[in-house]
């Protein structure tokens, strides 16, 4: 009985001495991986000419300010990177909406209809997806300075419409979708478009909206496209805009660190806000 | 049109476009057509480009593969082959075993486990070019992490203007954007383990490590698979830290296959031979992302 006790004790301990262990450890990789981006926030609150001030040596200074202050983003404002976000934002909320209709009428058009030669049809969409659109881009440059549409939004928006990853997740949502609503739907005398309007659309509001995040970070991230397509001042986006700065001779650090934090904020709230569909999106980009 | 109305030759096209695989194709048709000529299209046309040399004058001529061998024959692109090949096996298992690691931490018992976990999930948020920008700030002879050196007793590095240094210093950068990606996928893996296997292994007296070994990592193999795969091509495709912080600089130490072919295209204006590389990178993903479809599918 006591052989019991204490053995059961000196468990618990070696338990509590690994809780320990790894609650420090987690907040070490935690704190590691934060510190990039809390001190870029943190230089984003004070003026450009103190970005490198606390730095040798480190200090409480480093990590934080007593006196924050909002100038770098509202210098943003009436600045030429203030503009490159409006822009990004514009492509990205215009691909949402485009690539969504897209997307959801043709993994629509794979899962409704039983017919010869779907199976070719939905090869299409998984082999565009194989090739990775960024290999890619600079052909496709090519392409579009052909066809005039460099330095246009429909040159930038247009390659994020189609995308085989949210058509693909689309289809496998609606494949759940049960026939006998369908079949019933249709002999109330509903048409095709209206089953997919007052049917699969609304009965799959997460995939479409894992689908639409997927589209929105796909600008949103995009470096290489932008870069190709968007270099007069009216159609630059924010990372390329950002980037310019970078190796400049005169860079104001506050306002850079300003829209990076800018650039970061958006994404992540828009993250945060559907974290849910968020790792869901995620976790059906090829594991399930 | 008129087809429709002759009966016996109209019933087959007009039930082609009544039918359900006529509206189908409606559906899906704006979306086969941006596919194809927005992903597709461009890797046919740099395939076929790369067959051709187009000569100051203006004269186009056929060269076979004469653009792949002039490629293979030149120092730079055999030193960007060298680079890419060094980075790929040093970063991929680095990034892996990173993920896998922090994957069994963040799956342990500890206090704020999932807040501490959202903070190596949060980089994730940060486009690429602005982690690159943030980065070289970092990086800078004056910067952060010079700072942090100095309180370890490290003098100041060089990074980003070292041959040494600089593809380390990408490397770097490119793990805090992509390991905690990476680390969600394992995550999910490991809590799909049922827990009676790790009490039976305790029962049994195996230590943590063995456990680790013997239970979770076997276990885990269908997601390390996609991870291992999907990583190698992510990181084929690095532009944008080499275009921002390095240039491919110093020395070519970061000239990797994306950036080469940037420079190829447009500083040197040799669309043809860009369009031989685009062909080869295209190929070497198609063929690792064939391969995880493979995996995935024969573990089934």
């Amino acid at each position: 009985m006591t052989d019991t006790v204490v053995r059961s004790r000196r468990g618990m301990s070696r338990r509590t001495v690994l809780f320990v262990w790894n609650t420090l450890l987690a907040i070490t990789v935690g704190l590691a991986f934060l510190i990039p981006l809390w001190w870029s926030f943190i230089n984003s609150l004070r003026p450009g000419a103190e970005t490198f001030s606390y730095l040798n040596p480190l200090q409480w200074q480093t990590f934080f300010t007593a006196t924050p202050t909002l100038e770098n983003y509202l210098a943003l404002l009436d600045s030429d990177l203030g503009r490159a976000i409006l822009n990004s934002l514009f492509v990205s909320v215009v691909t949402v909406i485009v690539g969504l209709g897209v997307c959801a009428t043709a993994a629509y058009g794979l899962s409704a209809f039983k017919f010869r030669g779907q199976g070719v049809l939905f090869s299409v969409v998984i082999l565009s997806f194989l090739i990775p659109f960024d290999a890619i881009a600079i052909p496709l440059a090519d392409m579009f300075r052909d066809w005039n549409l460099q330095n246009t939004f429909i040159g930038l928006i247009l390659p994020g419409i189609g995308n085989g990853m949210a058509i693909f997740l689309l289809r496998t949502f609606f494949l759940a979708i049960p026939e006998e609503l369908v079949e019933a739907a249709r002999l109330d005398g509903l048409g095709w478009w209206g089953v997919f309007t007052r049917i699969y659309l609304p009965l799959s509001r997460p995939a479409l909206i894992g689908a639409g995040l997927m589209l929105f970070l796909f600008q949103w991230q995009a470096y290489v496209w932008p870069l190709l397509m968007g270099t007069d001042d009216e159609h630059i986006l924010g990372p390329v805009a950002l980037s310019n700065l970078q190796g400049q001779f005169q860079v104001d650090y506050g306002v850079l660190f300003a829209a990076s934090m800018v650039l970061v904020l958006i994404p992540l709230a828009i993250i945060l806000g559907f974290q849910r569909y968020f790792i869901q999106s995620v976790s059906t980009t090829g594991l399930k | 049109m008129t087809a429709s109305r002759g009966r016996p030759r109209g019933g087959g096209a007009r039930r082609v476009l009544t039918g359900p695989a006529g509206i189908a194709l409606l559906f899906l048709l704006p979306a086969l057509v941006s596919l194809v000529v927005l992903r597709l299209a461009p890797a046919a046309v740099a395939l076929v480009d790369s067959f051709f040399r187009t000569t100051l004058l203006g004269g186009t001529s056929f060269v076979g593969l004469g653009n792949y061998a002039e490629l293979f024959g030149n120092p730079d692109f055999q030193n960007s082959i060298a680079v890419t090949l060094l980075f790929t096996v040093l970063i991929n298992p680095l990034q892996i075993a990173a993920a896998f690691l922090l994957a069994v931490l963040f799956t342990r018992r500890a206090a704020g486990s999932r807040f501490w976990r959202s903070m190596v999930i949060l980089p994730i948020a940060v486009p690429p070019a602005v982690s690159a920008v943030i980065w070289s700030v970092i990086y800078r002879p004056d910067g952060l992490a010079n700072g942090f050196l100095a309180v370890i007793g490290i003098p100041p590095q060089p990074f980003l203007t070292s041959q040494y240094q600089a593809l380390l210093s990408i490397m770097i950068l490119l793990s805090w954007i992509g390991v905690g990606y990476w680390m969600m996928f394992l995550i999910a893996g490991i809590n799909d383990i049922p827990a009676s296997y790790y009490e039976a292994a305790s029962l049994d007296g195996a230590s943590s490590w063995r456990q680790l070994w013997a239970i979770t990592l076997p276990l885990v193999r269908r997601p390390l698979a996609f991870v291992l795969v999907a990583d190698t091509v992510s990181n084929f495709l690095v532009f944008a830290p080499v275009q921002i912080l390095t240039k491919g600089g110093p020395n070519g130490s970061t000239n990797l296959l994306m950036y080469d072919i940037y420079t190829r295209a447009f500083t040197f204006g040799d669309i043809n031979r860009a369009q031989a590389e685009v062909v080869i990178l295209v190929l070497i993903t198609v063929v690792i992302v064939a391969l995880q479809f493979r995996l995935l599918k024969t573990e089934d």
